[in-house]
């Protein structure tokens, strides 16, 4: 009887969700009970867990990750597919369209449509889907390879970008990861690939991509490539292109005005077909569209990317700049997985390193918004004036114009505090259109006010938290403000 | 070495750019009329500005009556103003040449943000900010630009049912951070002093130097608000404001003559406002193309190529207009009989950009791609 009452009252849930969503009014989490806030006065590991693998935690994430201990967590975040995400797909079920189309009719939504939505959703999933490390970890390769939507016709092709490279191998191979990458529309346009070109013995192929390949996606400034290197790379890789909109000299003729915008293809004849040499490994004459395959197996497998890439991911999970003992372990993992992401995470949280670096990390403003959200289990539409106080933050996702993506280190954001306050004030006070909380609800179910600190912190309040609580006229705001909260 | 300093370390830094961007393509040929050229008669019977009526400039050019205003700025040899000014591309679409311009060419981010960014991280909150609803293309990519239309968007102190909020909250908020050891109490400290600066202004204070906005015009507003922050030193590096409308296909009188009214005064207004100030203050004024030579059959004129920039305070050396001007003759004009573009817009910029700043390097990130021919603005 009780099942069956659940049952019905799931499905009424979803229904009433699925209006609530269409009517554009945002949903909130399903809670997990019960709701036993931190009870130890510093971060404990669970906690410290919750500040790096998600965007947050919210009301019992800290009692059911307890109950199932941390390792057995992470284990569970890694297999992002076995985890019921039903909350998130409704949340994002009126923009599944656009997601569903096919690349050449994206190109017939206005060039205005695609980017909004793309940041949309992503903030959606960030708030709501319970694949949080896939999340953070979809976050971190749009950062490493970033492509500005703003850029020609990015506009249409970076949404095919985001599903097929980075949600696709997000958690998947390195490798794939890169090959994928290196074949997207959104990045032949974004670093000129599609004008990477030699047709004459004179025409200079377009170095853009082949240069940040190395020195952005896999080897790093210092990896030990050379100015040679990268022209090399290039030669090797001209000829790919895509069929964009309009012809301008260095795309094909359209096949098929309907289906073939964008599509990805080989042009033999700009094609340097001479021998090669990259990094010291020699690929010979004649190889046409196998090139591309050598040029991603030696930078993929070369030993400065396992360590420029795990240097980069310590910086995410460790600290700004990591301890270089993690840093070899996880590049060491890295090369003998030969770029599986999720062997090298595993061995990330493993580290002694990871453990040890509590609170030394400053939430960049996308994951300070999203961890205010979760924690407050506020219900936001994710519409536009929740991003424009992203926008104010100067972290506006998928808006960083060149290819290095947003920085990770703390330095770069630390102006952004006052809008971090002014944030913190509209979101405690129902003051942002399209997203509520529902304070004196959310506090009962925690407790009470130092269950509800307890909740924001991951720990028990200190005397001067809870002071400063009684004190301001305004202790959810403040705690949201604080310097703590700034901190994961 | 500390990874950041006080904002006080940097009070030197006084410089602000603003830009004031003319949307809807404005046309140069009325905004600075070619008085002497025969030829701008003869395309333009019903819509040329005429001698008589005309501020003359220098016994060639002419500013539009409307633009009185700005001959105090001129004669001090503080207003440059260059011709044939544009981007290289042809397209004649706003929203494509609004977005290259913004871009500095056909890149991603703006070259407003790009600048910024490339300068060592802001000590301010208040670095850049936009007067307008959303961060226009220019700003894309800056570090914590803001976009607001009033100034009392800004404040903590957030009015609740009226009465202003308590002292209580941000009282608290510091002691909060005071207690913290490291660069987060610094970048606390750094924002309550912008804060502080800030709430000292006094919003109903009278403009500088008996200087006079029309209070009932957003752009004139916009200029206000902006030379509140670069007086109250919140560390302002950047800001953008625009003035649009400037689409004249039909009856281009009536369309663009209140706008270059509401242009001159409210530039001179901010110049007056900001007296001495002017000289570590420099405002860009551009638009995304300008206007077909020949007048059309509704009294206005079409998608064209080149139009006018100003470049106005900051050490220009101004009571000048770069040209060249080689004559409005037919078998010159660019494609369907427009004014060529003389001067890339990003040479324009480039000069102003090393005055507020950016060293060699630094230019060729904001414009990639683009061998940059730096106008003698200051020379």
């Amino acid at each position: 009887m009780i099942a069956l009452n659940t049952a019905i009252f799931k499905s009424a849930q979803g229904w009433l969700t699925e209006i609530g969503q269409y009517a554009g009014v945002g949903i909130e989490r399903s809670l997990h009970e019960p709701m036993i806030p931190p009870s130890a006065a510093e971060i404990d590991p669970v906690s410290h867990a919750l500040n790096r693998l998600t965007f947050g935690p919210g009301p019992g994430d800290h009692a059911r990750i307890s109950a199932m201990g941390v390792n057995a967590f992470i284990e569970e975040q890694l297999a992002p597919d076995a985890i019921d995400d039903s909350l998130c797909d409704r949340a994002i079920a009126r923009f599944s369209d656009l997601w569903n189309e096919p690349l050449g009719e994206q190109y017939d939504e206005d060039p205005e449509t695609l980017p909004p939505v793309l940041r949309r959703v992503t903030l959606l999933r960030a708030i709501y889907s319970e694949r949080q490390l896939f999340e953070v970890m979809c976050e971190f390769w749009s950062d490493h390879f970033n492509i500005d939507p703003t850029k020609g016709d990015c506009r249409w092709t970076k949404p095919t970008d985001d599903v097929r490279v980075i949600r696709t191998h997000a958690l998947g191979n390195f490798r794939d990861m890169l090959r994928a990458s290196a074949l997207s529309p959104a990045m032949l346009w974004y670093l000129d690939g599609r004008a990477n070109v030699k047709r004459t013995p004179d025409e200079k192929p377009n170095e853009n991509y082949a240069r940040e390949l190395m020195e952005l996606h896999t080897l790093g400034v210092h990896g030990g490539y050379t100015q040679q290197d990268v022209m090399e790379v290039a030669r090797c890789l001209t000829g790919w292109t895509i069929r964009a909109r309009k012809d301008d000299g260095f795309a094909g003729h359209l096949l098929s005005p309907f289906t073939d915008h964008f599509a990805v293809f080989f042009r033999a004849e700009a094609h340097d077909n001479g021998v090669k040499c990259v990094l010291g490994h020699e690929i010979p004459a004649g190889l046409g569209e196998k090139d591309i395959d050598h040029v991603i197996e030696i930078v993929a497998t070369h030993l400065s990317t396992a360590h420029f890439v795990a240097r980069k991911l310590c910086s995410r999970f460790i600290a700004d700049d990591p301890p270089a003992v993690a840093v070899d372990t996880v590049a060491a993992a890295f090369a003998t997985s030969k770029g599986d992401i999720k062997t090298v995470l595993r061995a990330l949280f493993a580290t002694p390193e990871f453990a040890a670096n509590c609170v030394v990390k400053f939430k960049r403003p996308f994951h300070f918004v999203v961890s205010a959200l979760r924690a407050t289990n506020a219900s936001t539409s994710a519409d536009r004036p929740i991003l424009s106080y992203l926008e104010r933050m100067g972290h506006m996702p998928f808006r960083y114009p060149t290819p290095d993506g947003y920085p990770a280190a703390a330095i770069h954001w630390r102006t952004t505090l006052l809008w971090r306050w002014k944030f913190a004030l509209a979101l405690a006070n129902n003051r942002i259109g399209g997203t509520s909380i529902e304070r004196a609800r959310l506090q009962r179910r925690v407790g009470s006010d130092s269950g509800l600190m307890a909740t924001l912190l991951g720990r028990t309040p200190r005397a001067e938290e809870s002071d400063a609580w009684l004190k301001s006229g305004d202790g959810l705001a403040l705690l949201l403000a604080s310097p703590a909260f700034q901190r994961c | 070495m500390p990874d950041e300093t006080h904002i006080f370390e940097n009070r030197d830094d006084k410089r602000t750019l603003v830009v004031v961007f003319l949307r809807g393509a404005a046309d140069g040929l009325t905004l600075v009329a070619p008085l002497e050229d025969d030829n701008y008669h003869r395309f333009r019977p019903r819509l040329a500005v005429r001698e008589d009526e005309a501020v003359a400039l220098d016994g060639f050019f002419g500013l539009h009556p409307n633009l009185v205003a700005l001959v105090p700025a001129w004669k001090d040899g503080d207003l440059c103003i260059i011709h044939g000014a544009g981007g290289e591309s042809d397209t004649r679409s706003h929203f494509e040449a609004q977005e290259l311009m913004e871009h500095g060419g056909p890149t991603a981010g703006g070259w407003l943000g790009r600048f910024l960014r490339g300068k060592k991280p802001a000590q301010s909150p208040l670095s850049a900010v936009a007067l307008s609803p959303t961060l226009p293309e220019l700003l894309s990519g800056a570090p914590a630009a803001a976009a607001f239309e009033s100034l009392a968007e800004f404040s903590l102190s957030e009015r609740r049912g009226g009465s202003r909020r308590s002292a209580d909250f941000p009282r608290e908020l510091r002691r909060l951070y005071e207690l913290e050891s490291d660069a987060l109490r610094d970048a606390a400290r750094n924002t309550f002093d912008a804060f502080a600066r800030f709430e000292a202004i006094d919003p109903n204070a009278r403009p500088g130097n008996a200087a006079s906005y029309d209070e009932r015009d957003s752009f004139a507003h916009g200029l206000r608000q902006v030379a509140q922050l670069i007086k109250a030193d919140v560390g302002l590096d950047a800001a953008s404001v625009d003035l649009g409308g400037w689409d004249s296909h039909f009856t281009q009188k009536t369309l663009i003559e209140p706008l270059m009214l509401r242009l001159a005064r409210g530039l001179a207004a901010f110049r007056q406002d900001l007296g001495e100030r002017m000289a570590t203050t420099t405002v860009v004024v551009m638009t995304e193309f300008g206007r077909r030579v020949a007048e059309n059959s509704a009294f206005g004129t079409d998608h064209g190529r080149g139009s006018a920039m100003f470049v106005l305070g900051g050490g220009v050396k101004g009571g000048r207009v770069i040209g060249p001007w080689p004559g409005l003759k037919p078998e010159m004009l660019d494609g369907p009989g427009d004014l060529p573009v003389w001067n890339n817009y990003r040479d324009v910029l480039a000069p102003v950009l090393v005055r507020h700043g950016a060293n060699t390097d630094a230019l060729g990130k904001v414009f990639p791609d683009f061998l940059l021919k730096p106008l003698p603005l200051y020379s």
